[in-house]
C-alpha cells in the first residue's frame, strides 16, 4: 500500500517524502477543488519537477461538486488543466461528471490519468462501473463504506485494472457525505454568533435540551424515545454519526489489496502533514509486518490491539 | 402551465397513511405520489410495487424515490426494478404513469442494465451536480452538466425550497451553454435536505475499533419519529429524520404559478413531515 499526500507548499514535498509519501496531490487557486487549502499557481511547474525528480506522482485535484463555470470561465478552467497536462501532472482528481465528460470522451482526452474524488461517492459497483466508462485509472473511495460493502467494487476494479485508494481515517472522517454536506457553511441557515470552534457538525456543548421531538409516528415504540433523544445529543456533541472507518477497517481494506492511503488535510501545517505521512508509513509497515508474520487472523487481531494503543500521536 | 401537485410520502406507507386517516384526503388533493425510501436503502421494500399499482388503478401518476446504494440496497433494488417490469408486461403497470428517482448513480446503472421504460429523474442528493443552490440562490453550474443527465434520458431535477424566490441564471443559459427549456424542476416543500449521512444517527449503533461493520444495520427507527435539534450557534431549527438533517421553510414564497415558471419548476411536491 503506497501513501498519497496532500501539500500546498514546496517546502513540503521533501520531508514528506521522506516521511513516506509516495505519491503527492494539491490543489491550485483558480481550479474548482473541494475544501480549501492551495498551492500558489506558478509553484506548479517547480513542483512538477521536484516531485518528478523525487520519482514519485504528483496530481491535481478538479474535484468540486458544485463546480459552476459560464463558458469563460470553463474555457479557461479547460485550458488550464489541458496546460498542466502538458506541463507533467501525472493524475486530475475528478468529481463532477461533466468535468469528466471534458476531459475524457467529450474533448480530447487528457494524457494525464482520471481519479474519481471520494466526493462523488462510489458506495457501489453499480456506480464503479458507470464511472469507470469515463477511463478512470483510480477510484478513492468514500469513508463511509465498509470493507465487507465494498467486497464487488474492489473485485471490479480489479478486474478492470483500476486502482483503489482509502482516507486514512484517523485524520479524515466527516460524519456525513462528503461533498454534499450543507451543515458546514451557513448557505440556508444563519448563526447566532461567530462560528463555535470545531465545525458546526461537531455542537461544541454539553449534551442536554439540544433534542426534542417534533413528531411521533409510530406511537407503539414511543418507549424507545429517550434512549434515541439521548443517541442524538451525543452524536451531536461528539462527533457525529457512527463511523465505518476504524483499526479493523484499515486492516480489512488493506489485507483486500487497496493500494493507496490517502492523508488530505491540505489546511494542515507543514509540520503536522509531515507527522501524519510519518503516522500512515507506520500503520501501513505495521500492517505488512503483522501479515507477514502471522496468519492473516491473528495479524488483524494483533493491528487492532496496536492501533486501539494509539494515542492519538499528539494531533 | 399547469402546476403538477405531488405529496411525498416519506417514511409513511400507504397502509399508514390509511389508518392515520389521510388518505382519502392525500388522493383528493395530490395528482402524484412519490413513495420509496429517498434517504435510506434500509428502507426498501418490495411493497412498493403493489403500492404503486393500487396508486395507478386510483388514477394516480407515481414517483419511486430511490436512495443511495450500497451493494445490499443495489439487490434490493435489482429485486424491485424487476417486480415493476413484472407489473408492466401484465398490464397492472402503465409505465407512462411511473417515474423514477436516482440518488445514486448506481441506481441510473441498474435502470438503464433493466431497460426500464420509466422516466428517470435526478434526485435531491444529486442536486449540486448540477445546481448551485446555496445563499439564496439557484443556478445552473454549467451545460455540460444538463447534458451529461440529458444524455442519460434525464431533464427533471428535483429540488428543495430555499425559502424565497432564488436568484437564478436560467435567462443567462447562452453564457452558460444551456436552454432553459431542457429541464424541469420539482420542488419539494417545506423541508430542505440539509445534509445526510449514510450510518444513520438515530438508528445505528456505534461501531468499536476491533469491528468492521458489514454495513449499516438498525431497527428503522426513522420510523418512529423526527426530532428537532436546538444547535447553539444555528438561529433556525435543524430537525432530524435517520439518516438525514432538514431545515424548514414554512413560507411560501411564490404568489402565482408564473413565479414558479420563472424558476422551471411545474411540480410541487408537499412532504407532511420531514
Amino acid at each position: 500500500m503506497k501513501i498519497v499526500s496532500c501539500f500546498t507548499e514546496l517546502k513540503e514535498l521533501e520531508p514528506l517524502a521522506k516521511a513516506g509519501a509516495d505519491e503527492f496531490y494539491t490543489a491550485l487557486f483558480g481550479l474548482p477543488a473541494f475544501s480549501f487549502g492551495t498551492l500558489p499557481g506558478p509553484d506548479i511547474v517547480p513542483a512538477i519537477k521536484t516531485v518528478h525528480a523525487l520519482g514519485k506522482k504528483i496530481a491535481v485535484a478538479l474535484n468540486a461538486l458544485n463546480a459552476p463555470a459560464n463558458n469563460k470561465r470553463l474555457r479557461e478552467i479547460e485550458l488550464r488543466v489541458r496546460e498542466l497536462d502538458k506541463l507533467g501532472v501525472d493524475a486530475f482528481i475528478v468529481a463532477n461528471p461533466y468535468l469528466l465528460g471534458l476531459f475524457s470522451g467529450r474533448g480530447k482526452r487528457l494524457r494525464a490519468e482520471l481519479h474519481l474524488s471520494s466526493v462523488q461517492p462510489v458506495f457501489n459497483s453499480l456506480s464503479a462501473a458507470f464511472f469507470s466508462r469515463f477511463g478512470l485509472s483510480r477510484i478513492i473511495l468514500p469513508n463511509q463504506l465498509s470493507p465487507y460493502e465494498a467486497r464487488k467494487t474492489l473485485a471490479f476494479c480489479r478486474a478492470r485494472g483500476i486502482e483503489t485508494e482509502i482516507f486514512d481515517y484517523r485524520f479524515f472522517g466527516c460524519a456525513y457525505v462528503n461533498g454534499r454536506c450543507k451543515l458546514h457553511q451557513p448557505g440556508h441557515y444563519t448563526l447566532k454568533s461567530v462560528m463555535p470552534d470545531g465545525d458546526l457538525c461537531r455542537i461544541n456543548a454539553r449534551a442536554g435540551g439540544l433534542v426534542k421531538l417534533k413528531t411521533l409516528d409510530l406511537p407503539g415504540r414511543a418507549g424507545e424515545l429517550p434512549a434515541l433523544v439521548k443517541r442524538l445529543e451525543h452524536r451531536f456533541t461528539c462527533g457525529g454519526a457512527p463511523r465505518l472507518s476504524n483499526a479493523a477497517s484499515f486492516f480489512d481494506f488493506f489485507a483486500s489489496g487497496v493500494q493507496y492511503l490517502k492523508y488530505g488535510t491540505r489546511h494542515d501545517t507543514p509540520e503536522v502533514k509531515v507527522k501524519k505521512v510519518g503516522e500512515l508509513r507506520g500503520i501501513i509497515d505495521l500492517a505488512e509486518k503483522l501479515t507477514a508474520a502471522k496468519p492473516k487472523a491473528e495479524a488483524r487481531r494483533a493491528f487492532i490491539l496496536e492501533l486501539t494503543r494509539w494515542n492519538g500521536g499528539g494531533f | 402551465m399547469a402546476i403538477e401537485k405531488g405529496i411525498r410520502l416519506g417514511t409513511m406507507t400507504l397502509a399508514g397513511l390509511r389508518k392515520s386517516g389521510g388518505l382519502e384526503a392525500a388522493l383528493k388533493g395530490f395528482q402524484r405520489f412519490y413513495i420509496g425510501p429517498e434517504f435510506c436503502e434500509n428502507l426498501l421494500g418490495r411493497g412498493l410495487c403493489g403500492e404503486a399499482a393500487w396508486l395507478q388503478e386510483k388514477g394516480k401518476k407515481v414517483c419511486l424515490l430511490t436512495p443511495m446504494i450500497s451493494e445490499k440496497g443495489a439487490g434490493l433494488l435489482d429485486a424491485l426494478f424487476k417486480d415493476l417490469l413484472k407489473l408492466v408486461k401484465s398490464g397492472r403497470l402503465d409505465p407512462e404513469g411511473l417515474e423514477i428517482t436516482a440518488n445514486d448513480f448506481g441506481a441510473i446503472e441498474l435502470a438503464k442494465r433493466n431497460r426500464l421504460p420509466f422516466k428517470l429523474n435526478a434526485g435531491r442528493l444529486l442536486r449540486n451536480t448540477v445546481f448551485n443552490d446555496c445563499e439564496k440562490s439557484l443556478t445552473v453550474n454549467n451545460g455540460l452538466a444538463l447534458d451529461f443527465f440529458s444524455e442519460l434520458g434525464i431533464n427533471r431535477y428535483e429540488l428543495s425550497t430555499i425559502g424565497a424566490a432564488p436568484r437564478i441564471n436560467f435567462n443567462q443559459g447562452r453564457r452558460y451553454g444551456f436552454d432553459r427549456r431542457s429541464f424541469k424542476i420539482t420542488l419539494y416543500y417545506p423541508y430542505l435536505n440539509l445534509t445526510s449521512t449514510r450510518t444513520c444517527l438515530v438508528g445505528m449503533r456505534d461501531v468499536p475499533p476491533e469491528e468492521a461493520a458489514r454495513g449499516v444495520a438498525c431497527s428503522r427507527e426513522c420510523l418512529i419519529s423526527s426530532f428537532e435539534l436546538a444547535h447553539p450557534s444555528i438561529n433556525e431549527k435543524m430537525l432530524i429524520r435517520g439518516n438525514t438533517v432538514f431545515l424548514e421553510f414554512a413560507e411560501q414564497f411564490y404568489t402565482s404559478e408564473k413565479d414558479l415558471a420563472r424558476i422551471n419548476v411545474d411540480r410541487l411536491v408537499y412532504a407532511p413531515f420531514p
